[in-house]
């Protein structure tokens, strides 16, 4: 473990650091969501990615970093390794969905590809999260393909919707410095294999939703996707993060 | 949570004029059935007095959920740590749900749910005043989770054990997750009170501004309140305003003073020779005001229910088949 | 910045969401804005029957199937559930409950209506008479 242990400390902070701003975000529709039953639905979601946050963080405690409520509620961004694509607002449900298909299906193929990790303790985590990602990747298929198929002000919605994220959820497959490692100790089998089979697994969807693929090539793809992973961010996250911590930083050293 | 306590009476009803009471046999085996400790059921005969008055009583209830996820929703952002922040959003995330729950209730009952939000924004339909106070700061979450959520398990217990079937029912599902927010509420306030100094000093501080609209959670005084008998009769209010007060003093003051928080009454006190307590009498009017619109928050809670509401309409529209008929839920 | 003319809230996601102050409070929500209902069934555990929780609001089985899973399965035990349409479901009213009333007549149906003991007891109470009769 020694050899790659900031290799495996780097991947968890930036599947944690994804999940907790992801997971946030999300929340702020409990209670105001389109309707009550979908209300209820996306709340439950949210709480598993906090949750799936906190088992991260607790599995970086474990290699030696502080507790999990320490690691959420007191760096600020510059020590977050989150993807931009989570930082964003909410914006109104078509942007949120989207966000959510796109994440999650990400989210999906990774625990996957995890379950084999050389990291027991993190293998062990995805075996656990499995029956969970299964549901929030079904809910995303099944609101995404009916938005897409519905009526055009839902269709056009949903495709502009999937042109202005889908450049941003490039940014989670943002490689570190600590690729190479990963991958030849048996950890994760990397950010390209998993974007491979994201991208076969979202096109289907996504043409199965009357939507079409924007096309990405060299000279539009978009750079304010990246940089997330090296500890810059966009300017949402530590006004997200202020607000995060409004409470907890009136004395960190409190029991809340 | 949060069966509003008290149900706004409508000035209008008088059940003489009831064209179904003159049906006597129907009202007879009716009353009978109630009597006995049966339960209607949405295709029962029932005399249109007590449908008025149930979808009225459930319709109050199902808003109060949905505005009083706003409340404590104001603080779901900023919930402090890991084990807050989930447990909030889950509570919050039931009274969501409780809202579906008991507009499915009251839906059994032939209003569909498109009326009652209509109702709700326009101000034709009340939910309980409680709601209609800001939560200022994170303490207010906790004393809202845990006292108003109290109130609101003495209220919907006794609802509970009432007449109509699907209320029951979903009653009994509400009262289990309520024992969650019970615990929960308390667990944050014994952390705060025994915590540090500005910790206790936040709670002391929510707990102040909240007592007032705690006592006024439960209604007007049986003094001056009109005392509907056709309502206890029928199993749709189970226990007068002044019961449920007294049986909520009974429960919590204890526990909040062995805290060592203060109540801001000095008239509050067992008298032992009756066994009741002895409060200042709540402002009555001031309930009144609030009623009526005049609350610090009324405004803000209604417009952001429209906003919520505009918000998620081309989701709904989207989806919406005209081909299709609106059948009352069954139960 | 915010303009003055929108509701400043003490929750930041209220005042994010730009609503206007003083708008006329009133909507029109139409017929079906709330979709069609579904009705939920529930298995807690491998071998029970299913049975009725509830009623939801949802355009389709797959949406109604998604809600219910939360709204009636995020506690507790369960391991499947039934959607169906409440208009796909006939019933009959509870005020024919007579239909189902069963009378004396048709205790031929019910292992009550099965008592043999005392025929049996008298045959042997006779037949044993008989040997000892014999003996004698």
């Amino acid at each position: 473990m020694s050899d790659n242990t900031q290799a495996i400390k780097n991947l968890l902070f930036r599947m944690a650091d994804d999940d907790l701003i992801i997971g946030h975000r999300n929340s702020e529709w409990t209670g105001l969501g389109p309707i009550l039953e979908e209300d209820i639905a996306f709340s439950s979601m949210a709480q598993d990615k906090l949750g799936h946050a906190q088992a991260l963080y607790n599995i970086l405690h474990s290699l030696g970093e502080a507790d999990a409520d320490t690691l959420a509620f007191t760096r600020n961004e510059k020590n977050f390794y989150c993807c931009h694509f989570v930082e964003y607002p909410i914006r109104d449900y078509d942007f949120s969905l989207m966000r959510h298909f796109l994440f999650d299906t990400a989210d999906a193929i990774r625990f996957d590809m995890l379950t084999n990790s050389s990291c027991q303790p993190l293998a062990n985590l995805a075996k656990k999260v499995r029956g969970e990602i299964k549901y929030h990747t079904m809910h995303a298929n099944i609101w995404i393909s009916q938005l897409g198929k519905a009526t055009d002000e839902s269709n056009i919605r949903m495709q502009a919707a999937l042109n202005e994220c889908y450049p941003l959820a490039l940014g989670i497959f943002e490689k570190s410095d600590y690729e190479s490692v990963l991958i030849d100790s048996g950890v994760f089998d990397g950010e390209e294999l998993l974007q491979k089979v994201w991208t076969d697994i979202v096109s289907e969807i996504i043409e199965k939703s009357n939507l079409k693929m924007p096309d990405i090539n060299e000279a539009n793809l978009s750079t304010l996707a990246f940089g997330g992973r090296k500890g810059y961010h966009t300017e949402f996250l530590q006004p997200l993060l202020d607000e995060m911590t409004e409470v907890y930083s009136i004395d960190p050293a409190a029991e809340w | 949570m949060y069966g509003g306590g008290y149900i706004y009476e409508d000035t209008n009803t008088n059940n003489q004029n009831d064209a179904s009471v003159n049906d006597a046999a129907k009202l007879e085996a009716f009353e009978a059935r109630i009597a006995a400790g049966e339960k209607i059921e949405p295709s029962d005969w029932m005399p249109a007095d007590y449908r008025k008055q149930l979808i009225r009583m459930i319709e109050q209830h199902a808003h109060s959920e949905i505005i009083g996820a706003l409340p404590e929703g104001t603080w779901i952002t900023r919930a402090p740590g890991f084990k807050r922040k989930l447990a909030l959003m889950a509570k919050v995330q039931d009274e969501v749900g409780h809202a579906q729950l008991l507009y499915s209730a009251a839906e059994t009952l032939g209003k569909p749910r498109e009326d009652m939000i209509n109702d709700l924004i326009s101000g034709k339909s009340k939910y309980s005043n409680v709601f209609n106070y800001p939560a200022e700061t994170w303490a207010d979450t906790a004393v809202i989770a845990w006292l108003i959520d109290a109130g609101a398990i003495i209220n919907q217990v006794a609802n509970s054990k009432g007449s109509y079937g699907p209320y029951c029912r979903a009653l009994e599902r509400i009262c289990t997750e309520e024992s969650f927010h019970l615990k929960y509420g308390h667990d944050n306030v014994v952390f705060l009170a025994t915590g540090t100094p500005t910790q206790r000093a936040m709670v002391q501080d929510a707990l102040n501004r909240w007592w007032k609209p705690i006592m006024h959670f439960f209604g007007p005084s049986d003094k001056i309140s009109v005392h509907n008998t056709i309502m206890m009769r029928w199993k749709l209010k189970m226990a007068s305003n002044d019961d449920m007060r007294q049986k909520f003093l009974d429960m919590y003051v204890p526990k909040i003073w062995d805290l060592g928080l203060t109540i801001p009454d000095p008239e509050l006190r067992l008298d032992e020779a009756t066994g009741k307590w002895n409060y200042t009498e709540p402002d009555w009017e001031e309930f009144k005001r609030v009623i009526n619109g005049d609350g610090p928050c009324n405004k803000e809670r209604l417009a952001v229910r429209k906003m919520a509401e505009e918000r998620g309409e081309w989701v709904r529209k989207a989806l919406m088949k005209q081909e299709e008929r609106y059948i009352t839920p069954l139960a | 910045m915010k303009s003055d003319s929108t509701i400043k809230s003490l929750d930041p996601r209220i005042t994010r969401a730009d609503i206007p102050k003083d708008e006329n409070l009133s909507i029109n929500i139409t017929p079906l804005d709330q979709w069609q209902t579904y009705e939920v069934f529930h298995q807690a555990k491998k071998g029970d029957h299913h049975i009725h929780v509830g009623s939801l609001h949802a355009p389709n089985p797959e949406m109604a199937f998604l809600s219910a899973k939360e709204q009636y399965a995020r506690r507790g035990k369960c391991v499947n559930i039934w959607v169906v349409k409440t208009a796909d479901i006939f019933t009959t009213d509870f005020e024919d409950e007579d239909m189902y009333e069963t009378n004396n007549e048709k205790m031929y149906r019910e292992a009550g209506g099965y008592k043999v003991m005392e025929r049996i007891n008298k045959y042997k109470k006779e037949h044993k008479k008989n040997p000892e009769e014999a003996k004698q």
